[in-house]
Formats: C-alpha cells, sequence, structure tokens
C-alpha cells in the first residue's frame, strides 16, 4: 500500500532523485577514501587468485566496490559468483 | 619601420604568440586587426587603430590617439602619458569607461539608447566631450 | 576588527557570484560597512552582477603590486553607502596574486570593514587558494546536482585541511516541486551527506535573471522569493535564528505528502 502512494508520489526508491543521491554517496566513498581504480583493480586480481584455489569463479562478472553504512564507514563490497566448488582442494586441506 | 626584436617589447598581447603580432604601420601607429576580446589588453607608446571591435572587459591603452574601425565596448586610454590632445574615435563609440590623459568618464547610469553614428571624444575646456565624427572641412581637431 | 568570509564552491556556475553580491548588499542594507573582494582575477564578474563595471579605475593588483593605495581602488555602491567592491584584475591571471599577499589586503580591510567578502573563482587551484588566504569562515554554496555536490564535498575538505572549520552551506537553484516529484535532491539529502550546517536555501527564481540583467541585487527585491531567502541567509550569518522558508506551494498537499513519505 505504502509502496503505492510513494509511486503515485513519485517517491519510490527508482526515482530521479533518490538515483542521484545514491550514485552521490557511492561516489563520495570512493572520493573520501582515496582509494583509485586501479588499488581497486590490483584488489580485485589478487582476490580472484586467492579464491581460485577454492572454487571456480567467474571472474568476469565479478565485483568489488567500496560502500558506507549509515554510520559512514567504509565497507568492501564484494560480490563473487561461484561457478563450481572443488572437492578435491577441500580434501587436500584436510 | 621593420620587424626588428624591439617590437615585442612595446606591444604585449597576452596570450598570442610573437608570430601572430600585429604589424606596425608607420613608426608611431599599429594595427589591430582583429576583435579585442575580454581580458586583452593592448598597450602602445603611439597611436592604435583596430580593425575590429573592442568587446567588454578588454583594455586599449594609448600614449597617443586610439581609433576603433568597429564597436568599442571596452575600456580604452588615449593620451595615457598625459598628452591633453589626445581623441578616441569609435565606428560606434559604446565604452565601459573611456579616459583621456588623466580624464575618466563612462556613460551616465541608465543610458539606454546607444549611438548609431561615428563619434569622436577629446577634452574640450577640460572636459571630455563627444561628438559626432564629421569629415571634411569639419575636420576633427580644427572644426569651430 | 571586522569578518573575513570567503564564498567558494569548487563546481563553477552554482551562483558564488550571485551569492557574495547579495549577502553584501543584503548586510549593507542592514546597516554594515561590507566589502566585496571578487578574487577571481581574469574573469571578474562581480562587477558586472553589482553594476559597477564602468567605475572601475584600479583592481586588487595595482594594489598588491602599490600601483595605488587601497581606498583609491575600492569602489562605491551606486545603492548603499556602505557597499564596497574591491575588483579583479581582468587583463592578468591568476598567479598575479599570491596567499601572503591576500592576507595583508584582508588585514587591511578588516581594520576598515565589519564584514569582508570575497568571491573565490571556481577550482581548486592558486585562484581557491588565493582567496582562502586570509578567511576566517567559509561559505559553500552548491546546487542539488550530484557534481555540485561531489565538488562542495571536495572544496569542505579542502576548507577543513586550511583550518577554515565549520563551513556555512547555501543550496542555491533549488526547484521545489521537483523536489516534490522526487526528481531533485531534497535538501535532507545534500545535507545527511556533507554534513555541514545549513545557512539558506535559495529557490530556482527568474527573477535572479532579471535582476542580473539590470546589475541589481535581487536581495533588494521585496517581492522575490530567492531576494526573501538571501535575505534569512543575510540574518543568519548575524546569528540570528530564522527558519527556513517553506518553498512548497501546495501547503496542505505537502503535508500529506511528509505523512506518507515517512520510512
Amino acid at each position: 500500500m505504502l509502496d503505492f502512494i510513494n509511486k503515485i508520489f513519485g517517491k519510490d526508491a527508482g526515482s530521479s532523485g533518490n538515483v542521484a543521491k545514491e550514485r552521490l554517496r557511492l561516489v563520495l566513498v570512493h572520493d573520501r577514501s582515496s582509494v583509485s581504480p586501479e588499488f581497486l583493480q590490483v584488489l580485485k586480481n589478487d582476490l580472484i587468485e586467492v579464491i581460485s584455489k577454492y572454487m571456480e569463479i567467474d571472474e568476469h562478472t565479478l565485483e568489488v566496490n567500496l560502500d558506507s553504512n549509515n554510520e559512514n564507514q567504509v565497507a568492501l563490497v564484494a560480490n563473487i559468483p561461484v561457478k563450481k566448488m572443488k572437492r578435491g582442494v577441500k580434501g587436500a586441506a584436510q | 619601420m621593420t620587424e626588428d626584436s624591439n617590437s615585442s617589447s612595446l606591444v604585449k598581447f597576452p596570450g598570442v604568440g610573437l608570430d601572430e603580432m600585429e604589424e606596425f604601420v608607420d613608426d608611431n601607429t599599429i594595427l589591430i586587426q582583429r576583435t579585442v576580446r575580454s581580458g586583452q589588453n593592448i598597450s602602445y607608446n603611439g597611436n592604435i587603430v583596430v580593425l575590429g571591435d573592442v568587446n567588454p572587459g578588454a583594455e586599449i591603452v594609448a600614449a597617443g590617439n586610439i581609433i576603433v574601425m568597429g564597436v568599442l565596448r571596452g575600456v580604452v586610454h588615449a593620451g595615457a602619458s598625459g598628452d591633453d590632445d589626445c581623441i578616441v574615435i569609435g565606428f560606434r563609440l559604446h565604452p565601459t569607461q573611456l579616459r583621456i590623459a588623466n580624464h575618466i568618464t563612462r556613460a551616465p547610469d541608465g543610458e539606454e539608447d546607444l549611438s548609431q553614428w561615428p563619434e569622436v571624444a577629446r577634452i574640450k575646456d577640460g572636459v571630455v566631450t563627444i561628438e559626432l565624427y564629421q569629415t571634411g572641412n569639419h575636420r576633427q581637431g580644427k572644426a569651430t | 576588527m571586522g569578518e573575513v568570509i570567503v564564498v567558494t564552491s569548487g563546481k563553477g556556475g552554482v551562483g558564488k557570484t550571485t551569492t557574495t553580491a547579495n549577502i553584501g548588499a543584503g548586510l549593507a542594507g542592514r546597516g554594515h560597512k561590507v566589502c566585496l573582494v571578487d578574487a577571481d582575477i581574469g574573469l571578474r564578474n562581480l562587477d558586472v552582477v553589482l553594476g559597477l563595471e564602468n567605475r572601475i579605475v584600479y583592481d586588487i593588483t595595482d594594489v598588491t603590486v602599490e600601483n595605488c593605495r587601497l581606498k583609491q581602488a575600492l569602489i562605491k555602491d551606486k545603492r548603499f553607502d556602505q557597499l564596497f567592491l574591491l575588483p579583479a584584475a581582468q587583463t592578468k591571471d591568476k598567479t598575479s596574486v599570491n596567499p601572503e599577499e591576500m592576507q595583508k589586503l584582508c588585514l587591511d580591510l578588516q581594520e576598515e570593514f565589519e564584514f569582508v567578502i570575497i568571491d573565490c573563482p571556481a577550482g581548486i587551484e592558486q585562484g581557491f587558494r588565493n582567496a582562502i588566504a586570509g578567511a576566517e569562515r567559509s561559505i559553500v554554496v552548491t546546487t542539488p546536482e550530484v557534481s555540485a555536490v561531489r565538488d562542495a564535498d571536495r572544496i569542505i575538505g579542502l576548507l577543513e585541511a586550511a583550518e577554515l572549520r565549520d563551513p556555512m552551506l547555501i543550496v542555491n537553484r533549488l526547484r521545489p516541486k521537483m523536489v516534490r516529484a522526487g526528481d531533485m535532491m531534497s535538501i535532507d539529502d545534500i545535507i545527511d551527506i556533507l554534513a555541514v550546517d545549513l545557512i539558506g536555501v535559495i529557490p530556482e527564481d527568474e527573477m535572479i535573471v532579471v535582476t542580473t540583467n539590470k546589475g541589481e541585487p535581487v536581495v533588494m527585491d521585496n517581492a522575490s522569493l530567492s531576494g526573501h531567502a538571501f535575505r534569512n541567509v543575510v540574518s543568519r550569518l548575524k546569528g540570528e535564528e530564522v527558519a527556513f522558508l517553506d518553498l512548497d506551494e501546495q501547503g496542505f498537499f505537502s503535508r500529506l505528502w511528509k505523512v506518507f513519505g515517512k520510512k
């Protein structure tokens, strides 16, 4: 019901004003932490290397980004789609 | 006078390379064949003739006379080293500010109707006066 | 000793010069002795916004290189006896003044004026460093756009690094209708992100264009909403508590919206 009213009043999360705010928030997390895109790329490559030892992941859709929670703390958010677990490795580790 | 190395010290064109420098018409006059835009300053120890407009924010300073064959909207200073007899002529004389020697004038506040004729500014009885520019027998400076 | 306030934004075209002119005229209108300093050397505009462009003989660099005395370069406003302008040089560049010279200039002006308000150039290079060198307080102007708020954030960081704490924020060109429709960031959104004190909200107003065309500050126009908003900024700058304007034309409707809009 609330969603419906919000939609009528144009205040749903997809409205351009909210999109602007969300984009701005992410941009500023990066600006303020002064983390360069190159730095993130290096981090991403290292992550892929380590995780690939344990599972098969989709390197192309892997996302690593900075975000912030409500208290303005910076968080590292990674979205890593897993294709297959590598059972052999798990056994070897035991 | 030919273009020698001294000429660069006489004329300053900010943002304009030496190769684009205007040529001297004679010993004492330079010809500027372009529109002088905001932020540009042309100073010369002689007369300055501009074949173009002088836009608001531009400044022309001459020890001698200034002639603008276009619309004069910027700041001009003729007789900058103190010569009261210098004149300023413009195809359209709408300067932000006009100075001759140590006299400074500007258009009265709220003046909207700008002249549509060539005019000449000179000092008469200690004040800067602006008159229609006339040729022939009523030659400038020799009329009346 | 007067107070030196710099008006800055990072991004160009958000209304620094308009803000400077209106705050200056507003303060002068309330009986204060004010000097406006155009620090945008090479791209001066404050003179035009105030309608004083044809009175300029000397400018800020003439003062710093001691071509003339400070008093000779000050231009008295045509409406307020208490308002003066120190124009920028137009035919020079930003490097013709350095921060030390600006500092000294501000000290000299502080002796004479209750408020010295500096119009900062866009950008974060030398022009910005010059403009903030002699300032004690700062006003940051932004508009409700991603790019302008991002630049405001950067500027606030640089101001803090230069020991100019607690900048005061002005959000310019707000369009209440668009905010209501969810198509513009709201004041709350911006404050939420920048976390600074708000000193004014100026609605988008065609009267600003009209008055600027004539070289008259909109703050003198009693009929316009933006003029009213600028007068409120002046009051808050003087430490008075003034409620923010209700920019919603549809009073009841917007209240209804607020109830529904709560998270």
